[in-house]
């Protein structure tokens, strides 16, 4: 059985760690050109307490491709892709889930959930579940299916408030969000003011791949500047 | 079997060459069509473009090759997973289900005698555990791979750097013309496709994403393997190094390297790449 280390140690090579500085969106860590927010955070709202993304995933390269593919593919491959896809939650959970408390100020996350696709249809089977309530240890015992696309006619791509519904009111408890990607953040933060208005607590996302474009202004060179192979004992959080 | 219409509007669109291969293959993926995106791109000349690439497509089936596009249910599953695959294989012989369980094996077209050995040891013991040895057909270490996987009664998919229809190295054309029987041969450029310095790099590329894993056995800096590693890595794909390549700086800056494996014997092979790439499940 492959552990942890050696599953993550495929993706050190192409994965690019987030950091905080000028031209990085205090919210989401998208690339902007020196503005505190990028544009979608700061036309939409941010019910979020915080955001941490494990790595940025750029547009046609390797992370990007195994974030859709994972989804889209079948059979052994598809189950080798969401290994490792869970090897990368679980290594990053287990240095930098006390980080991703102290910035949401929570002592813990007694609650894990998923942020279910936009699209119904697509949800029923998602294997992100599959990820992180059964393959990774850290969360496997705390996962809970909170949440539901709503019948609400809106858009699949777009934030709305109506987009999906829980499944149970909450009572404060602080919630842990978990996305295989963020794009423009309109899932995550559609199920963030689901949980909100349900009565959660403290709300944080942890995102695999923030997606970013190589071609976009400056990002090729500012991707090229951050570290590599990825260093496990710093976070998008904690780094200074 | 591909469906004909789609495969026809790929080479139309290949044909025209408007952008890069790969690109062609995220978008015919993500519209899962390629004549829509033909439509999209070429608008009035769809028509005809598509009419001239079926007849080509007709040409070239008559001539016993296979076309896979990333619409087949057919085209491998280890190379759909990388970013860079190319959106059309040609196949000489066949691809089977049990391919999925690849290794690429390969190194110096001047391998020393030690060398020779070590290759048909590893691909003896890879066909031991029901593994097809994948190459790239070049002298030296490729052929040795394939060839031993043949005598062993296992499967071997070479992977070349010309169209199926050219042969680089000349002498090895019997063997290309033997691999389809108990295996396949592999192309991603047009069957008439010359060698040239760009192709290799780009086959390196294809024989990363048909394998598993790819093991470099005798290699010097000036190696092609050198450049497969690299890709192979770029693909989150183990890479194992024979420890006789340690004593040269490149292969011991590679080995520090995340995600490469050092091997001290052949049978450690196999044994690796089982752990690395089990789906059962994970520990700590």
């Amino acid at each position: 059985m492959p552990t942890v280390r050696e599953l993550t140690a495929l993706y050190e090579n192409f994965m690019l760690a987030p950091r905080r500085g000028p031209g990085v969106c205090v919210s989401c860590f998208n690339l902007t050109d020196g503005y505190r927010r990028c544009y979608a955070c700061s036309h939409r709202a941010n019910v979020l307490d915080v955001v941490a993304p494990i790595s940025y995933s750029v547009a046609h390269e390797q992370l990007h491709h195994v974030l859709a593919s994972y989804k889209r593919l079948t059979g052994e491959v598809a189950r080798r892709l969401r290994i490792q896809l869970a090897a990368l939650l679980w290594r990053y959970l287990d240095g930098h889930e006390p980080c991703v408390a102290r910035a949401a100020g929570a002592d813990a996350f007694p609650v894990v959930t998923t942020v279910p696709s936009g699209d119904r249809g697509r949800d029923d089977r998602h294997p992100l579940r599959c990820i992180v309530g059964e393959l990774v240890a850290p969360t496997r015992t705390r996962h809970e299916r909170l949440l539901r696309r709503s019948s609400a006619n809106v858009d699949a791509r777009a934030f709305d408030e109506d987009k999906y519904t829980t499944v149970r009111p909450l009572d404060g408890e602080p919630i842990l969000l978990i996305d295989d990607t963020w794009t423009t953040g309109s899932n995550a933060q559609s199920a963030a003011a689901a949980l909100r208005a349900a009565g959660a607590g403290p709300l944080a996302a942890v995102v695999i791949g923030r997606h970013v474009n190589r071609d976009w202004h400056e990002n090729d060179r500012r991707l090229r500047a951050l570290d590599q192979p990825f260093d496990w004992t710093r976070c998008a959080l904690c780094a200074q | 079997m591909s469906c004909a219409p789609e495969t026809a509007a790929l080479v139309a669109l290949l044909r025209a060459g408007k952008r890069n291969p790969t690109v062609y293959a995220d978008l015919v993926e993500e519209a899962g069509s390629a004549r829509a995106v033909l439509d999209d791109e070429q608008g009035l000349l769809a028509g005809q473009l598509l009419d001239a690439a079926a007849a080509e497509v007709t040409a070239w089936s008559g001539q016993g090759m296979e076309l896979l596009t990333v619409l087949d249910p057919g085209y491998p599953a280890n190379l759909r997973a990388v970013h860079d695959r190319p959106p059309l294989i040609f196949v000489a012989g066949r691809l089977a289900a049990r391919d999925g369980r690849a290794v690429a094996v390969i190194g110096t077209r001047r391998p020393s005698p030690s060398g020779l050995d070590r290759a048909r040891a590893i691909a003896q013991e890879l066909v031991a555990c029901g593994y097809t040895v994948v190459s790239g057909l070049a002298a030296g270490i490729d052929t040795a791979a394939h060839t031993t996987a043949l005598a062993g009664g296992g499967r071997t998919i070479a992977v070349i750097g010309t169209g199926l229809l050219c042969c680089y190295p000349a002498k090895n054309a019997a063997l290309q013309r033997q691999i389809p029987a108990d295996g396949a041969v592999i192309s991603q450029f047009w069957p008439d496709a010359a060698p040239s310095r760009k192709s290799f790099p780009l086959r390196n590329a294809v024989m990363s994403g048909m394998a598993l894993a790819t093991v470099i056995v005798e290699a010097t800096h000036t190696s092609g393997a050198r450049t497969q590693a690299r890709l192979a890595l770029a693909h989150g794909r183990p890479v194992l190094l024979v420890d006789s390549l340690l004593d040269q700086r490149w292969a011991a800056e590679l080995a520090s390297r995340p995600g490469t494996h050092v091997i001290r014997t052949p049978a450690e092979v196999p044994a690796v790449v089982e752990r690395l790439t089990s789906t059962r499940t994970l520990v700590a």
